[in-house]
């Protein structure tokens, strides 16, 4: 194109203004690029911290082993930081690539490859992080090794995952204590843990990698530290939790609640209990929940529980608690693998009906019955005579504070709690999937229940999910504390909060009745 | 009884014998007017590119004239090509252009009418450069481009100044050549002699610069100019703004008060000026000069004229063209008008120099009452009033108010929309609820234009090859 001369004296000076200001018009397009970067950064880093996303499965059985309740934005670990955590601590993780050293038990899938994700572990995008946590499957669903029969009729030998009954391997105390203690260690410091998490995966992008060093690992720490901080004095002053068992609101009270330790009574620090089952809620509304009975609500009761797993007011995914809720009402337990005699069945069912249903209903040939006139109520425990920590370790005062501060102000605010004296009259729906028994797991097995307390096991193995076929429960030899075999959990009933006493309902029958009335237990 | 009926007192006093002071004569030193009402200047792009008027000039002056008003003050007519605000307006700059302006001042008195000749120079103020000043910066006081429009322009040599006031003698020489009745210096409104009177734009550090005294030396010196040229019998006004209200760009100084511009006046009076004519605002157009509306899509729709003219004149587009962007200029230019009324908006200044003067005192600014304008006159506000809207709308307003009518049925809406179409369209009425259609408006922009066919086969040496 020919340069043309300007026209008119108001062209010249444009075209001069236009030459003298060309550094300014270079200045101001870099800062409009710079500007237009900015932007599009601060676009793509608000899209990134609107992120809240997580996967759904059409499969409420998935769901419930896989899905989100909404526990993982403020509890929750990194995925890359949890596949980095077994080769960066060999040791806690017994050389193995997974996390099955604390009990959590992995599926294969289509291709028989193990799932990269243990049941109970759900995995949520949040802020464009993938994190996981707890779900509901987390202390809800156990495993056990008998010969079963599937839907389909077969008999099926081996190792049976099942939805709904008590985590029976999964040692909670184990892995916190494990998580605690590595937030205090130098593993976990930026460079050694980002060099894990690029050998364990894609290694990550510079920004990506910027954002872990300057914010999610020193945030992680933080967290972890602050937590060993609260929980470390009170696992201290606690016997070993042992697989299946979980301290159900103590660690609540000190992380979720925020309450002081030292404000918290000696007789309230030693809450240790088994995972209950989660079958056939449904006919379980308006009867007492919880071991001690202290709620009557479903569906306060679960919110409640999902607090303990890690959900906030702000991240809690009502609808995805909803779903599993719903279908855990009709959550059948699979039938019992036992075959006792059906004549001993009838005599012991005669025997139960005379003198167990009234608190726990019965079982017949329609199901679960959950019938009786002191079903689902609380039996003090002047009476029941069980180890009392348990129902010591909620307090009227907590109960005043989980009023006065959870979802207030919303139609979830917290309001069916009570304080009980005692324990609450279950239904014993799934009962040969329910071992070790009583409200602390600290009677192996059913024949053992109908012992005298002198007479129960003193100590034995907890955390092996084959059957005992002949007394009911799994099976769960003796062992010396002070030598425990390896790779298991010698459980002592003589320390506090594992007492074997109380329930001492069928105890003093004759042997044959027993014989009768544990024919009939298995049949649960 | 009507509103346009007449008026009571009006009606009482003509049946009393009493003569209504709007037609009252208006002596001056050297010029008897037969009535106080004077058509003020207004132009439209009538005339020929070199300067020289036409036909159409004389058809739009003798319309006012025939209306009944006592005198017209011309259009802006420069006194040199270079001080020429809108190409197409006609020029006072050479002697062969006396005859023209000769049968304009006989066509004009052939209605019982006075001419008086505005004489200007634009300055930087200059609209439409046309092609004789599109490729150099106009001459002004300062190098500071203007404004409002960001036209360009340079500091005048003393030289230049000199050879400028030199121009003024010569065109006020001129104008008596042609037998018209007196001369204005068009001394307000942001044009030449505004550039050198106001402290908001002089920026000189000669002797035509800095203090009040100095920065009046051009005008004083043209006044002298003109006296020494055609003498002390030729009747000379100056047009004066009272106050420079100079930031209506918000970040430029307020230029002049009214006390400075008492002070002038007075200098002017004392160098000769046989009247003062008072307006406002220190460039054209003001927010208060001419008071009203501001219609925002006429602007867009001529604005573009324009662009071509200064550095600034593109933003002002967008600031017209974009109802999102229009706020902008609409708070700049209204903020000034707040609390002021629009028929009689420089009375109280023009008062003030009344008060300081002997001689007599022209006011301007939305005058269209008859009853405002006997009352400004009776309460000594001013002597006579110039008006040019309120005539554009009605020509023979004069004869509405010597029939005793207070308004005509149809009076001007102050709406400016004649203003803003001047650097583009014809001269005239563009207010859409004066008239029955569009084609009505036209019909009335076009009256002007119904010249005499009387073209001529040119002589040979007329012909420059």
């Amino acid at each position: 194109m020919i340069r043309e001369f300007p026209v008119t004296a108001v062209q010249e000076a444009l075209h001069r203004r236009w030459r003298l200001l060309i550094p300014v018009y270079i200045l101001l397009a870099i800062i409009v690029l710079i500007g237009i970067v900015g932007a599009i950064l601060v676009l793509i880093l608000l899209w990134q911290l609107a992120q809240n996303r997580t996967p759904h499965y059409a499969d409420i059985i998935e769901e419930f082993k896989y899905g989100s309740i909404g526990t993982e934005p403020h509890s929750g670990i990194p995925y890359r930081i949890w596949r980095a955590l077994p080769t960066l601590f060999p040791e806690d993780f017994a050389g193995r690539q997974d996390y099955s050293a604390f009990g959590f038990v992995y599926e294969s899938d289509a291709d028989g490859r193990q799932r990269e994700l243990p049941i109970g572990i759900s995995r949520r995008t949040y802020r464009d992080v993938d994190i996981v946590w707890f779900n509901c499957a987390t202390c809800h669903t156990g495993t056990v090794s008998a010969t079963m029969t599937d839907p389909n009729g077969r008999q099926r030998t081996g190792r049976h995952i099942i939805p709904g009954m008590p985590s029976n391997n999964l040692y909670l105390e184990r892995f916190i204590r494990f998580l605690l203690n590595a937030g205090a260690d130098e593993r976990l410091s930026p460079d050694k843990l980002i060099a894990e998490i690029d050998k364990t995966g894609p290694k990550l992008g510079p920004i990506d990698e910027l954002i872990y060093r300057w914010y999610i690992i020193p945030t992680l720490r933080e967290g972890l530290l602050e937590r060993r901080t609260r929980l470390f004095p009170l696992l201290g002053q606690q016997p070993p939790w042992g697989p299946g068992r979980v301290d159900t609101f103590n660690p609540y009270k000190l992380i979720q609640a925020n309450i002081p330790l030292a404000s918290l009574q000696q007789s309230e620090l030693i809450g240790i209990a088994d995972f209950p089952s989660i079958f056939n809620q449904g006919p379980r509304e308006g009867m007492h929940l919880h071991w001690d009975g202290d709620n009557t609500s479903l569906a306060e009761r679960n919110l409640s529980a999902a607090i303990g797993a890690g959900v906030t007011p702000d991240s809690v995914d009502f609808d995805a608690i909803d779903r599993v809720a719903r279908w855990v009402k009709t959550l059948q337990p699979p039938p019992s693998p036992y075959q006792p005699d059906a004549t001993a069945v009838a005599r012991g069912r005669d025997i139960f009906m005379s003198q167990c249903s009234a608190c726990h209903g019965f079982a017949d040939s329609g199901g679960y019955r959950f019938i009786g006139s002191t079903i689902g109520q609380v039996e003090p425990n002047d009476k029941l005579r069980a180890d009392p920590h348990r129902l010591d370790s909620y307090t009227e005062k907590f109960r005043e504070f989980q009023l006065a501060n959870f979802f207030v102000g919303t139609p979830h605010q917290f309001k069916y709690f009570v304080k009980t004296n005692g324990y609450a009259n279950l239904p014993l729906d799934g009962l040969w999937l329910r071992a070790p028994y009583l409200h602390n797991g600290s009677i192996p097995t059913l024949a053992a229940l109908l012992q005298a307390p002198g007479q129960r096991p003193i100590t034995f193995i907890r955390g092996v999910d084959r059957l005992d076929m002949k007394n009911g429960g799994f099976e769960a030899p003796a062992c010396d504390p002070s030598t425990p075999p390896a790779n298991a959990f010698c459980f002592d009933t003589r320390l506090p909060g594992n007492s074997n006493t109380g329930h001492l309902y069928g105890t003093d029958l004759p042997e044959a009745a027993k014989t009768n009335l544990l024919a009939y237990l298995l049949t649960f | 009884m009507t509103e346009n009926a007449p008026q009571g007192s009006a009606a009482l006093a003509t049946l009393a014998g009493i003569k209504d002071v709007i037609f009252t004569p208006l002596k001056f030193n050297n010029l008897e007017v037969k009535n106080r009402i004077f058509r003020s200047s207004v132009s439209g792009r009538f005339d020929n590119e070199d300067g020289s008027l036409t036909q159409t000039r004389i058809n739009w002056e003798c319309k006012f004239a025939k209306g009944g008003i006592g005198a017209i003050i011309s259009s802006y007519v420069p006194v040199l090509m270079e001080g020429r605000i809108i190409a197409g307006y006609a020029t006072i700059h050479r002697d062969d252009f006396i005859p023209y302006w000769q049968k304009l001042g006989n066509a004009v008195h052939s209605f019982d009418c006075k001419f008086i000749m505005q004489l200007s120079h634009s300055g930087r103020q200059m609209d439409v450069p046309g092609v004789h000043n599109y490729a150099r910066p106009t001459l002004s006081a300062t190098s500071k481009n203007e404004s409002l429009h960001g036209f360009l322009c340079r500091a005048m040599t003393l030289g230049e100044v000199h050879h400028t006031i030199d121009a003024f003698a010569q065109g006020a020489w001129r104008a008596r050549e042609a037998g018209l009745d007196g001369v204005e210096l068009h001394a307000a409104n942001g044009y030449l002699f505004t550039q050198f009177l106001s402290s908001g734009i002089n920026d000189r550090t000669d002797e035509y610069g800095g203090s009040l005294a100095n920065r009046a030396r051009f005008l004083l010196d043209v006044i002298s100019a003109i006296r020494s040229k055609v003498g002390r019998e030729f009747h000379l006004q100056v047009k004066i703004s009272a106050v420079d209200h100079n930031n209506v760009v918000p970040w430029e100084k307020k230029g002049n008060t009214l006390s400075e511009s008492v002070q002038v006046a007075q200098w002017c009076e004392a160098a000769g000026a046989d009247a003062i004519h008072v307006s406002t605002g220190s460039l054209f157009p003001h927010p208060l000069n001419p008071p009203g509306g501001f219609s925002f899509e006429t602007i867009t729709a001529t604005y573009d004229a324009m662009i071509s003219s200064g550095v600034s004149t593109l933003r002002n587009y967008f600031l017209f063209r974009y109802p999102m962007l229009r706020p902008i200029f609409y708070w700049a230019w209204f903020r000034m008008k707040r609390g002021r009324p629009i028929e009689g908006v420089g009375e109280d200044e023009a008062r003030a120099i009344k008060a300081a003067v002997k001689i007599p005192v022209i006011s301007t600014g939305g005058w269209q009452t008859a009853s405002r304008i006997r009352a400004a006159i009776n309460s000594n506000a001013c002597d006579g009033v110039s008006i040019a809207r309120s005539l554009i709308a009605n020509s023979n307003l004069p004869k509405f108010w010597a029939d005793g009518h207070d308004l005509p049925p149809s009076p001007c809406t102050y709406c400016n929309r004649c203003l803003l179409n001047a650097p583009k369209n014809p001269m005239g009425c563009y207010e859409p609820l004066r008239f029955a259609n569009h084609d009505a408006m036209v019909e009335q922009l076009m009256t002007i234009y119904n010249t005499h066919p009387v073209l001529q086969v040119p002589r040979p040496d007329e012909v420059v090859p």
